[in-house]
């Protein structure tokens, strides 16, 4: 693909980014220079553990982050224009008009006391030109999308009288309510029920399929990423580790922290027999974090280099990289290298 | 019925647990919740039974039956061969020393303002084991099985990482050198690779001490890797069990088929399920549940006698059981 033909299809490209919060205890590094970027009609997930960096960085992208945090450096660039120069009022009218953001839990974000059908007309009438009739008709629309059954009998209803299933549904009815061009998914599918899991993912489908939607899909689970995305970013300590297609991730991931996940949970074929492989030690703290690559103090390849310094993103190939001296040519070679390609046999 | 089977650490029998909620409008009768409703099953010693299903289906509810933290409402709950269902709370006490149980928040479960100290050793109190010199030890001995230090036995849990809360929690339940653990959830509050830690802790544990667990978990694959056997609920019934190996390559029971086809599979080329098989709908009210098969209304094979009779738990082959009309 050349150049020019790929800037078409971009749709977000965040530059540098850097995020911190400026607490009592010090800076927390949350986003340490994060490069990423969303072609149009793209499902991106963003993988990692807890403190990660994952919603800081969506946040980050909205501008949504709550004090103490700041934005330090870098740009947003969506469609051609930098975000992160834009005021509160312009983004106002961004998040309700292009790019949405579906969170963790659907009854923190539901207000409790206002109906369903409600929350959602009003929703579509702060940001379209539709009269009330109009949005209750469309408010009704968004709901059987999302497969509410008796959309229009359940519009009077409160969020509690939903179940965890529905109300998430009911958030991405919302979420949708502008087409937008970019939805930002949050762990919406963390609280739930693998059967409703499985239903929220492939309404997820079915919006890249109609509307070529771009997704950021935000998750910790391994299994939901191999199943909707086509591209995969891995966090750590507020940078990105390795990115690549859902293939080179899960077939020849080329970074000891994408492997220490894929062997921390049990893949298909294994049985009692075989053993769970942990990443040692816990996650750092990003209060003044180490020098050098963030996750040396957990890595079984660590080398003297990697405590002091930080790696830079080496190319495996166009689209694959990986941040890890492992791949600096000077390396010594190591069977780390063709690990990744034996997982999946 | 032979109480005296030794092979079994855990034999349940017709277990019901009903939660009164009061009266129904325009009815006589209670408004019962029926969360656990005539379950039956055994666990070998030195087993792992897994016990899986929806939010709501009664897992928990089965565990704290067993472990009497709630009263049955019928049924038997013999542990290595003694019922204990209908022992006072005065003649329980030297069984409850053999079942222990490790929940699912290690951030709620630990008392905050109890070194892990007093909190491992609270157990050991109730049941009166030891010096207190001999506490010591046994203390300093269980962190280190847990891969905890003795430094950390001064500290409280706010100063611990949510994997090492759930290490204090394992070491607690351990304290009494029980038989039996029942583990309601015990990892999903935790990252994945902290997961893994704990999950290889609570194996290498169970050959040590030649431990029989309950394993309970939202986390089917986890489920499914740890436990020689396999329960699955619906609605307050056991509907299919199973050795795992089977219950995931020969799933007899529509609801079970439905729940493993949902589990994203994590190689992304494999084949995926067909999305027919995929469940609509959410899980109904457990109050007043109709007669005939709860899952009836959301099966997509229901038949009349489904809606009508209930399906009574079968042999469909060796060690597998399963509550369909269709078999
Ligand atoms: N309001 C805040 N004040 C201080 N620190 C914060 C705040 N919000 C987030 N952080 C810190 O920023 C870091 C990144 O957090 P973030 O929420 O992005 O992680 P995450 O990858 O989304 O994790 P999770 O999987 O738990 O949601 C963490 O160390 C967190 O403690
Ligand atoms: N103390 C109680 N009083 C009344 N109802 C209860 C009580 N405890 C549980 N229930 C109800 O019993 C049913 C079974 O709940 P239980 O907690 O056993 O489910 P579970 O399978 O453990 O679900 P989860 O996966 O969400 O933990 C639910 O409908 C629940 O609301
Ligand atoms: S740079 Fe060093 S410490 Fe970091 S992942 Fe690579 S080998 Fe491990
Ligand atoms: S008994 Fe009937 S409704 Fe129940 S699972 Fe079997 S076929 Fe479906
Ligand atoms: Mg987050
Ligand atoms: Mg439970």
């Amino acid at each position: 693909m050349n150049q020019e033909m790929k800037d078409d299809s971009i749709l977000l490209k965040v530059n540098h980014l850097q995020t911190s919060f400026f607490t009592h205890f010090g800076e927390v590094k949350a986003v340490r220079d994060v490069d990423l970027t969303i072609n149009k009609g793209e499902v991106v997930g963003v993988v990692g553990e807890s403190g990660s960096g994952k919603s800081v960085t969506a946040m980050s992208i909205l501008k949504l982050l709550q004090h103490p945090g700041k934005i330090i450096s870098g740009n947003i660039i969506y469609k051609g224009q930098d975000l992160a120069q834009r005021s509160e009022k312009e983004m106002r009218k961004i998040r309700g008009n292009e790019i949405s953001m579906i969170f963790q839990d659907p009854m923190t974000s539901l207000n409790p006391l206002i109906t369903v059908g409600e929350q959602i007309m009003e929703t579509i009438i702060e940001h379209q030109p539709l009269n009330k009739k109009q949005a209750k008709e469309k408010a009704i629309n968004l709901l059987n999308m999302v497969k509410i059954p008796d959309a229009e009998k359940r519009m009077k209803d409160y969020p509690f009288e939903f179940s965890g299933g529905m109300r998430q549904r009911v958030m991405i009815a919302i979420a949708l309510s502008c087409e937008p061009d970019l939805l930002i998914a949050d762990e919406p599918t963390t609280a739930l029920d693998v059967t409703t899991q499985s239903q929220i993912l492939k309404l997820m489908k079915n919006l890249k399929g109609e509307f070529n939607t771009s997704i950021m899909l935000i998750t910790h689970d391994l299994g939901v990423v191999a199943d909707i995305c086509s591209r995969i970013v891995v966090m750590y300590g507020g940078m990105i580790m390795e990115e690549g297609s859902v293939e080179d991730i899960f077939y020849r991931s080329k970074h000891p922290y994408t492997l220490g996940l894929l062997k921390s949970v049990p893949r298909p074929d294994m049985d009692q027999q075989s053993r769970l492989e942990p990443i040692k030690g816990t996650p750092p703290n990003l209060v003044n974090p180490p020098e050098g690559c963030p996750f040396a103090p957990r890595c079984d390849y660590a080398m003297k280099i990697c405590t002091t310094t930080c790696p830079e993103h080496t190319y495996i190939q166009e689209g694959h990289r990986s941040m890890c001296w492992l791949l600096h040519e000077e390396a010594p070679k190591s069977d780390f290298l063709s690990e990744g390609d034996e997982l999946y046999e | 019925m032979n109480y005296m089977n030794n092979e079994n650490m855990l034999e349940v029998h017709n277990l019901k647990k009903y939660f009164n909620m009061g009266k129904k409008l325009f009815s006589k009768e209670p408004a019962l919740l029926k969360a656990v409703d005539d379950v039956s099953f055994t666990i070998k010693k030195g087993e792992t039974l897994g016990l899986v299903g929806e939010s709501g289906c009664g897992k928990s509810t089965t565990a704290r039956t067993i472990i009497r933290l709630h009263e049955s409402t019928e049924g038997k709950i013999i542990l290595d061969g003694v019922d204990i269902s209908k022992l006072k709370e005065s003649e329980l006490k030297s069984h409850r020393k053999k079942m222990q149980m490790i929940f699912q928040d290690p951030y709620a479960s630990l008392n905050s303002r109890m070194t892990v100290k007093d909190i491992i050793s609270e157990p050991l109190l109730v049941h009166q084991i030891g010096s207190k010199h001999e506490r010591m030890d046994i203390i300093e001995n269980l962190l280190h099985k847990v891969g905890l230090k003795k430094e950390h036995a001064t500290r409280y849990p706010h100063e611990f990482s949510g994997g090492q809360r759930q290490r204090i929690g394992i070491a607690r339940a351990l304290a009494v050198n029980p038989d039996f653990v029942i583990c309601d959830e015990p990892i999903s509050a935790l990252d994945v690779s902290i997961q893994a830690q704990v999950v290889n802790m609570l194996q290498d544990l169970q050959e040590e001490m030649g431990l029989t667990y309950l394993f309970i978990a939202h986390d089917l694959s986890m489920v499914k890797y740890i436990s020689n056997r396999m329960g699955v609920m619906y609605l307050g019934k056991l509907v299919e069990i199973a050795d795992s190996e089977e219950v995931y390559k020969h799933p007899a029971h529509p609801y079970t088929k439905a729940l493993l086809a949902s589990v994203p599979f994590l190689d992304p080329q494999a084949a995926k399920p067909e999305e027919d098989i995929l469940l609509d709908g959410d899980l109904p009210s457990p109050l007043n549940p109709p007669p005939g098969c709860r899952f009836a209304s959301r099966c997509k094979y229901a038949m009349d006698i489904c809606k009508k009779e209930e399906p009574l738990l079968k042999e469909i082959g060796t060690n597998h059981l399963a509550a369909c009309h269709l078999l």
